[in-house]
């Protein structure tokens, strides 16, 4: 990605931010603050991740003066973030002592430097965020500080508006005893794959008298949702004067044996897949580590086509939605004609695998019929 | 020193304009110190009921900002950290009549809050340099922190109507905190009399010796002591900084028998120091497109360290 317009020392340092943070920070804005060359860009905004949300920062480098580090403008609602001031709790010194190294002793040369900066500063947010939530008066809240922060790589937020409700964020990281990594077999993921919970509670006003059950939910990376989709998890539910430290090894066992189901289910698309080579050969394409896609080229009489599955996390409890793509039609486009995903035909989860593949190349032999049928119409019609 | 709240910030306008006229100008961002006065204002409330209740008057503490100096650059006396360093803040405060009050700040299409360098100044500022409260009634005045922080900024979308934005804070050191303050405009008219002492006048004509009676016989008789013409020498150096072609003795028919031609005099005298603002404006532009080439040819230099094609 080149960042055109940027001079180049600031471009080497937000290209080395941008590829090595270990949160994956974006850029929202660029702009220029020179006015002789407003070509010359040198003005930027921020997306980082925080509490399973974002925060926006601004970064302001002056390309008149480029020896100076970038000043930083915080969000509207951080008025008293002040990161730079000296007035800080002492056990915080490890914090604020590399922080202000980076930027008393700038290298605007080093583009390693813009990546260590905006680490120094997040993790004073970390603990300014921390103190600000430490000081709602609210028992609850308060309870669960004391309780749960044991936990390493909580992050916390309170959040305040004129017209919403007070709350104060957790975004906990979910320990299970396992390396999802290491569990799947030929697994691609760089990253460890984490799972947190996001819990929001509301802090109560001064007409009500009990406290309401908090928000929950579970949020993943990314890549994660190729084996295991946690929208599909079903939350255990918060009882009344419940607290995280009784709610969270529960959840995280539930997790723990959904993960496991997860990772066997993966050889049991499979077993499936290799169910179909009987009928319709070997798969042209197919996703080896997750197997939740296979490609097949087969015909019916004169007709050739190709057939794709695709598998959900649920397999088999939900069947495979099928497409059937023609090899010898073309439509208007010159894009070869495609059937719509097909996903009502006989199946039962519990067959075994074997009668799953017979009847579901059955439904194949009668629908290839009606797909030649259709491809017929969509040539005629060009 | 107490940590009072300053009721509100005022500045003239023709103070504002040119602050504004002059983050404008510059190519990139900068940044400066302001001066001027404290005041304690007792605003009493006239009721008709006893005594005992119109005590009850509001004391406010208003800042009124005189004057400033810029300095053409960011991190100028502080460093990025924010540590202010008051040798240099000393050695830009030289020239300046009143006290530092504060300081400003101008960014080109930031977003309108203080930064984190800009709270990190603010902090160290009012922590090093304090001013007193002036107060007519009670002469024995307390110290308060120099916190004033002037932030001025461009939109940061186009397509806004206005160009330009500012906003006064106060830094309170009991809540470690910037607070935003309403900046009032004085303009010479009815509420300018409260602050007329406060804008003293900078061309005043320094005093000079002067005879009520002496004629034009009796100038020739003292200029032969070399006191005397030592004293003239200096005074006719003081009147060529203001006027230019007017003699110390052409001030002696503006007093006494010879005043009859006073009008006359001071239209002399008027005209005269026209003429040296004159030759001062062309000094000045010399001077001034000098400087601007050796702007130029600093940022191509500057440039060129940081690797920016042009």
């Amino acid at each position: 990605m080149a960042f055109e317009g940027f001079p180049p020392l600031i471009a080497d340092q937000l290209h080395y931010l941008l590829n090595h943070s270990p949160d994956s920070i974006k850029i929202e804005n660029v702009w220029s603050g020179n006015k002789i060359n407003p070509k010359i860009l040198d003005r930027f905004t921020l997306v980082i991740p925080y509490c399973l949300e974002t925060i926006k920062w601004d970064v302001i480098y002056n390309s008149e003066y480029a020896f100076d580090p970038p000043d930083f403008v915080f969000g509207p609602d951080d008025e008293d973030f002040m990161p730079c001031t000296s007035t800080i709790t002492p056990d915080d010194d490890d914090h604020i002592s590399s922080l202000k190294k980076a930027l008393s002793e700038w290298d605007n040369e080093d583009s390693t430097r813009l990546l260590v900066l905006i680490q120094g500063l997040r993790d004073q947010y970390v603990a300014y965020q921390r103190r600000s939530v430490g000081q709602v008066d609210d028992d609850r809240v308060k309870f669960e500080i004391s309780t749960v922060l044991t936990r390493k790589g909580i992050e916390m937020q309170r959040a305040s508006g004129v017209d919403k409700p007070e709350e104060v964020k957790f975004a906990v990281p979910l320990v299970m005893d396992m390396n999802i990594n290491k569990m799947v077999v030929g697994c691609p993921w760089k990253h460890q794959q984490k799972i947190y919970l996001q819990v929001v509670y509301p802090i109560l006003r001064k007409f009500e008298s009990t406290a309401s059950a908090p928000r929950l939910r579970l949020v993943s990376s990314s890549e994660l949702k190729a084996l295991f989709s946690v929208e599909d998890v079903k939350l255990p539910p918060w009882m009344d004067g419940m607290c995280l430290a009784e709610y969270l090894p529960h959840l995280e066992e539930t997790l723990e044996r959904q993960i496991q189901e997860a990772v066997s289910a993966i050889d049991l698309r499979r077993s499936f897949i290799e169910a179909l080579t009987i009928f319709l050969g070997r798969p042209l394409e197919a996703n080896p580590t997750f197997c939740r896609q296979a490609t097949f080229l087969t015909s019916s009489g004169q007709f050739t086509f190709m057939v794709h599955f695709f598998f959900s996390t649920q397999f088999p409890k939900q069947q495979p939605t099928l497409m059937l793509q023609s090899c010898q039609h073309l439509n208007q486009s010159s894009v070869p004609v495609k059937s719509n995903l097909l996903s009502e035909y006989p199946w039962s989860p519990r067959w075994e695998v074997g009668r799953m593949a017979e009847r579901l190349c059955d439904f194949l032999t009668d629908e290839a019929v009606n797909f030649k049928k259709y491809c017929n119409e969509v040539v005629l019609q060009h | 020193m107490d940590d009072l709240s300053l009721e509100k910030i005022e500045i003239s306008g023709s103070i504002l304009a040119s602050l504004i006229q002059r983050a404008s100008s510059s190519p990139s961002d900068v940044d400066g110190l302001i001066f001027g006065q404290i005041h304690r204002i007792v605003s009493s409330n006239l009721s008709d009921d006893s005594p005992a209740d119109s005590l009850a008057s509001s004391d406010q503490i208003v800042a009124t900002v005189t004057s400033f100096v810029c300095t053409g650059k960011t991190v100028s006396f502080y460093d990025p950290l924010g540590r202010v360093n008051s040798r240099r803040v000393e050695s830009l405060r030289v020239d300046s009549p009143d006290r530092l009050i504060g300081w400003f700040s101008a960014r080109r299409k930031t977003a309108n809050r203080p930064s984190m360098r800009e709270s990190a100044v603010t902090s160290s500022l009012s922590s090093q340099f304090h001013l007193p409260i002036e107060d007519s009634q009670n002469p024995k005045s307390t110290n308060m922190a120099s916190c004033v922080f002037f932030l001025l900024t461009t939109p940061s979308t186009d397509q806004c109507i206005h160009t330009h934005e500012y906003r006064a804070y106060q830094f309170r050191s009991s809540k470690q905190r910037l607070e935003p303050r309403s900046v009032g405009i004085v303009n010479i008219g009815p509420a300018f009399r409260g602050h007329y002492g406060s804008f003293s006048p900078k061309s005043g004509f320094p005093p000079l010796i002067c005879e009520l009676d002496s004629s034009a016989m009796i100038v020739d008789r003292d200029e032969g002591s070399l006191g005397a013409k030592k004293q003239a020498a200096k005074d006719q150096k003081e009147i060529d900084a203001l006027a230019e072609g007017l003699q110390v003795g052409d001030l002696k028919c503006l007093v006494g028998a010879e005043a009859a031609s006073f009008t006359g005099g001071i239209e002399d005298m008027y005209e005269k120091m026209l003429a040296k603002i004159q030759s001062l404006a062309s000094d000045v532009e010399t001077s001034s497109a000098f400087l601007f080439q050796q702007e130029k040819h600093n940022r191509k230099l500057r440039n060129r360290v940081a690797r920016i094609g042009r």
